[in-house]
């Protein structure tokens, strides 16, 4: 610290809060949104359970139903906005410049921006539950007529994801100028590690669709207000249209809060199988197909909408087809650490438990995309057992992975490994308690975002709801680990992990100077 | 900046996105696309077999459904 | 480094005209939507349920007249004043009507027909008839009728005059 100090031309920087109100520094800035998500995924988290709670049991024992919607679209939207995807960029913020050898991102004064952005729409939401008639209750989806009506707090959602669409195509922006221009000497596009590449095409996706789905929620808005018709089937528009638009969204969404997390995973177990990547090309390759795949699938989540069977037929196989590359991945990771002479530190762990429990929901994506099964399993707990293996096990166990990776390199102090490991296997046992249950559920019937059902449920829905509280609480541990580690964690070396081989580890000391790569490294 | 494009075949852009919709790529031809190709002529190849790949999907549902008319 | 924050700019300038794009083509989808759905004939199967009721050999005269009690003061008028229907078709009219007090009255609006037996084949779905109507002073309101006229219309009856008159409902009458 103290040499950097002296590279800072002497002017100071603010202190205490002003310092991270002000803050142009990637570090300082991908703490934040670090923080932040974690934040917010207690938050959701806390819907969740509420959610839980009340389906402990059949009847009505904790909220009524009205809340009870709110709390599903609440938990929904907080999570996938608030939680995965702010995540994903703290991540971004920390690890591309210093991956790439760049002194900072492309533009700072922009990243502090994007980043304030962020609490100030998290505030929208939560504070929606207060207003009158209480939150958005028609599910993260928000689909028409049901978000057509309803109060003010409908209003509040759409100017919240309209912030929030607006921080991330602020944010992608800078990734993608960053990566593209301000790469160190030698650090040509095939040699950045996959991490980057991976937030190169994401970056790419969101600036595709965010605004997309910026103009799905202003049409709604206009539609609430303004006279339009673009959803109002009373004056001649159509409701299923707004499926068509979200989904068009929707679907290379999924890819946003996934793709950075197959980058993370595949920095994660070379370094611990001691192998470097297996199919590095394929896997950009990969990634770059998945996403100009991903915008050709988008009506399998409206299979039931009565679309005319060829479509149908359609989307089926493409949906299908698109399992192939992500499939190839998981080859791959799998050969990489085939004969790898494998230690099983936490991060390892949950990467390890990506994937395998995100290839559980990688097959049941593709059950799902059997439109004559869809049909059937449509909007029943088995979609949600899917999407919560690929986003909980998929997306949230790289964080996790990611986390405990860079713990000491952004600290330079070592977390503890012996709490580390009992957060990965608590996590995974409750969260197969939680979910696998629900696949059953679903084939038997269940249909998803109901307050009550009927009483063959029950059994599976008392063991899910001890899951969700064992799960929501093991994440408490993740918090003890990482104040531990800030506090009183030992020393780490600058190059903790040997296998790694990235930049930040070889050229950086942990922790990293706060200006790091002011004069850029040669690359070979 | 570091590669001057260089004119190249189309149909390595073309072999590059076809192997890519599968995921796979050897590295020597990896690291040779790399070189030779362009960004521009990638993006306009994937947006080719992408409309190709819609073009033959909808090929094949045609076909089911004409054979199940009968 | 001028150079840099140049090629920056650049990419800058570049990515935010692909997000102004991709907004444009969320609204664009709209009537692509709207397209495909045509010449698929998509939703053809959903709103082209012809009227099997309507009897298109068949034509009928309506006259549409408008009258106001003596005791009311307002403006009252048909904005279509002649319409050609067949029997079965549904229609749509407007009346309009104006107070020109300076007081805020209410009026009721009673329907009579002719030929008066035509008046049991004149079926109407909406009417502003079937509710009182509150004007302020020079307050102006356009209303609507919609009715259908009857397959068993007999078959002598080629006009139907509609004729509406407006009464004044003097409030807190015991009615
Ligand atoms: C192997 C690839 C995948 C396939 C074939 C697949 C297929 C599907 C299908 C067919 C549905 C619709 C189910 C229904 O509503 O009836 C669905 C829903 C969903 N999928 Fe996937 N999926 C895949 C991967 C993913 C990934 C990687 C993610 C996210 C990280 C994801 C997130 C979701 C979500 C959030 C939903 C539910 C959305 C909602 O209705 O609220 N999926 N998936
Ligand atoms: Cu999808």
């Amino acid at each position: 610290m103290e040499a950097t100090h002296a590279q800072d031309h002497g002017h100071g920087h603010p202190t205490g809060l002003m310092r991270w109100i002000t803050t142009t520094n990637h570090k300082d800035i991908g703490t934040l949104y670090l923080w932040f998500a974690f934040i917010m995924l207690l938050a959701g988290g806390c819907l969740a359970l509420l959610i839980r709670a009340e389906l402990f049991q059949p009847g009505m024992q904790v909220v009524t139903p009205e809340f009870f919607n709110q709390l599903t679209t609440l938990h929904g939207l907080i999570m996938v906005f608030g939680a995965i995807m702010p995540a994903m960029v703290g991540f971004a913020n920390w690890q591309v410049p210093m991956m790439i050898g760049a002194p900072d991102m492309a533009f700072p004064r922009m990243n502090n921006w994007s980043f304030w952005l962020l609490p100030v729409a998290a505030i929208m939401l939560v504070s929606s539950f207060f207003v009158p008639g209480g939150a958005s209750a028609g599910g993260w989806t928000m689909y028409p007529p049901l978000f057509l009506q309803g109060g003010i707090s409908n209003d509040m959602t759409i100017f919240a994801v309209h912030i929030l669409g607006i921080s991330s195509i602020m944010g992608a922006i800078n990734i993608v100028t960053t990566i593209l221009n301000m790469r160190a000497p030698g650090m040509t596009m095939m040699k950045m590690p996959l991490f980057v590449w991976t937030w190169l095409i994401t970056a790419y996706l969101l600036i595709a669709v965010m605004p997309v789905l910026a103009g799905t929620v202003t049409m709604l808005l206009t539609d609430r207000h303004f006279g339009t018709n673009f959803f109002n089937a009373a004056g001649g528009g159509d409701p299923v249209m707004f499926q068509h638009i979200f989904w068009f969204f929707g679907h290379p969404e999924v890819y946003i809060m996934i793709l950075p997390a197959f980058g993370i995973v595949s920095q994660v177990i070379p370094a611990f199988a001691r192998k470097p990547l297996f199919g590095y090309a394929s896997m950009v390759y990969a990634t770059g197909s998945i996403a100009i795949l991903s915008f050709i699938v988008w009506a399998h989540h409206m299979f039931t909408t009565g679309m005319p069977t060829s479509a149908q037929l359609f989307f089926m196989y493409a949906t299908m087809l698109i399992a192939v590359p992500t499939g190839v991945k998981v080859f791959n990771w799998v050969a990489t650490m085939w004969r790898g002479s494998m230690t099983f530190e936490t991060p390892m762990l949950f990467a390890i438990g990506f994937v395998c429990l995100f290839t559980i929901g990688g097959f049941t994506g593709l059950v799902l995309a059997i439109t004559p099964v869809d049909i059937q399993l449509q909007d029943t707990y088995y979609v949600v057992a899917h999407f919560h293996y690929v986003l909980v096990s998929g997306s949230l166990y790289a964080i996790f992975a990611g986390v405990y990776f860079w713990l000491p390199k952004w600290t330079g102090r070592m977390y503890d490994e012996k709490l580390g490991k009992l957060h990965f296997w608590l996590s995974t046992i409750f969260f197969n308690i939680l979910f696998f249950p629900m696949h059953f559920l679903g084939l038997a019937g269940m249909p998803r975002r109901i307050p009550d059902y009927a009483l063959q449920f029950a059994d599976f829905n008392a063991l899910a709801t001890i899951g969700a509280f064992g799960f929501g609480l093991s994440q408490l541990i993740l918090l003890v680990v990482v104040l531990k580690c800030i506090k009183s964690g030992a020393k780490a070396a600058d190059h903790t992990w040997e296998g790694a081989d990235s930049l930040e580890w070889t050229h950086l000391s942990s922790p990293p100077p706060y200006h790091s790569f002011v004069t850029p490294p040669v690359v070979k | 900046m570091e590669q001057a494009p260089r004119k190249t075949s189309f149909l390595q852009a073309a072999r590059a996105v076809f192997w890519s919709f599968f995921g796979v790529r050897k590295r020597t031809d990896y690291d040779s696309d790399a070189v030779k190709l362009t960004l521009g002529q990638v993006i306009a190849a994937g947006l080719i077999g992408a409309a190709l790949f819609v073009g033959v999907l909808l090929g094949v549902v045609y076909l089911v459904t004409h054979l199940a008319a009968k | 480094m001028a150079d840099a924050q140049q090629q920056n700019s650049t990419v800058l300038k570049k990515l935010i005209i692909v997000t102004v794009l991709m907004f444009g083509f969320g609204f664009l989808l709209v009537p692509f939507y709207k397209k495909i759905c045509e010449v698929t004939g998509i939703s053809k199967d959903k709103i082209a349920v012809s009227n099997t009721q309507m009897d298109p050999a068949r034509w009928v005269s309506i006259e549409f007249d408008a009258n106001v009690g003596k005791n009311l003061p307002w403006k009252f008028e048909p904005l279509t004043a002649h319409l050609r229907v067949h029997p079965g078709e549904f229609k749509q009219v407007m009346y309009r009507v104006v107070n020109t007090t300076n007081r805020t009255m209410v009026g009721q609006a009673i329907p009579s027909y002719g030929p008066a037996r035509a008046g049991s084949f004149f079926q109407k779905i909406e009417c502003f008839c079937f509710t009182q109507q509150t004007l302020k002073p020079g307050e102006e309101k356009i209303m609507p009728v919609q009715f259908v006229v009857q397959n068993d219309l007999p078959k002598d009856v080629h006009t139907i005059t509609l004729s509406y008159t407006f009464y004044e409902q003097v409030k807190a009458d015991a009615s």
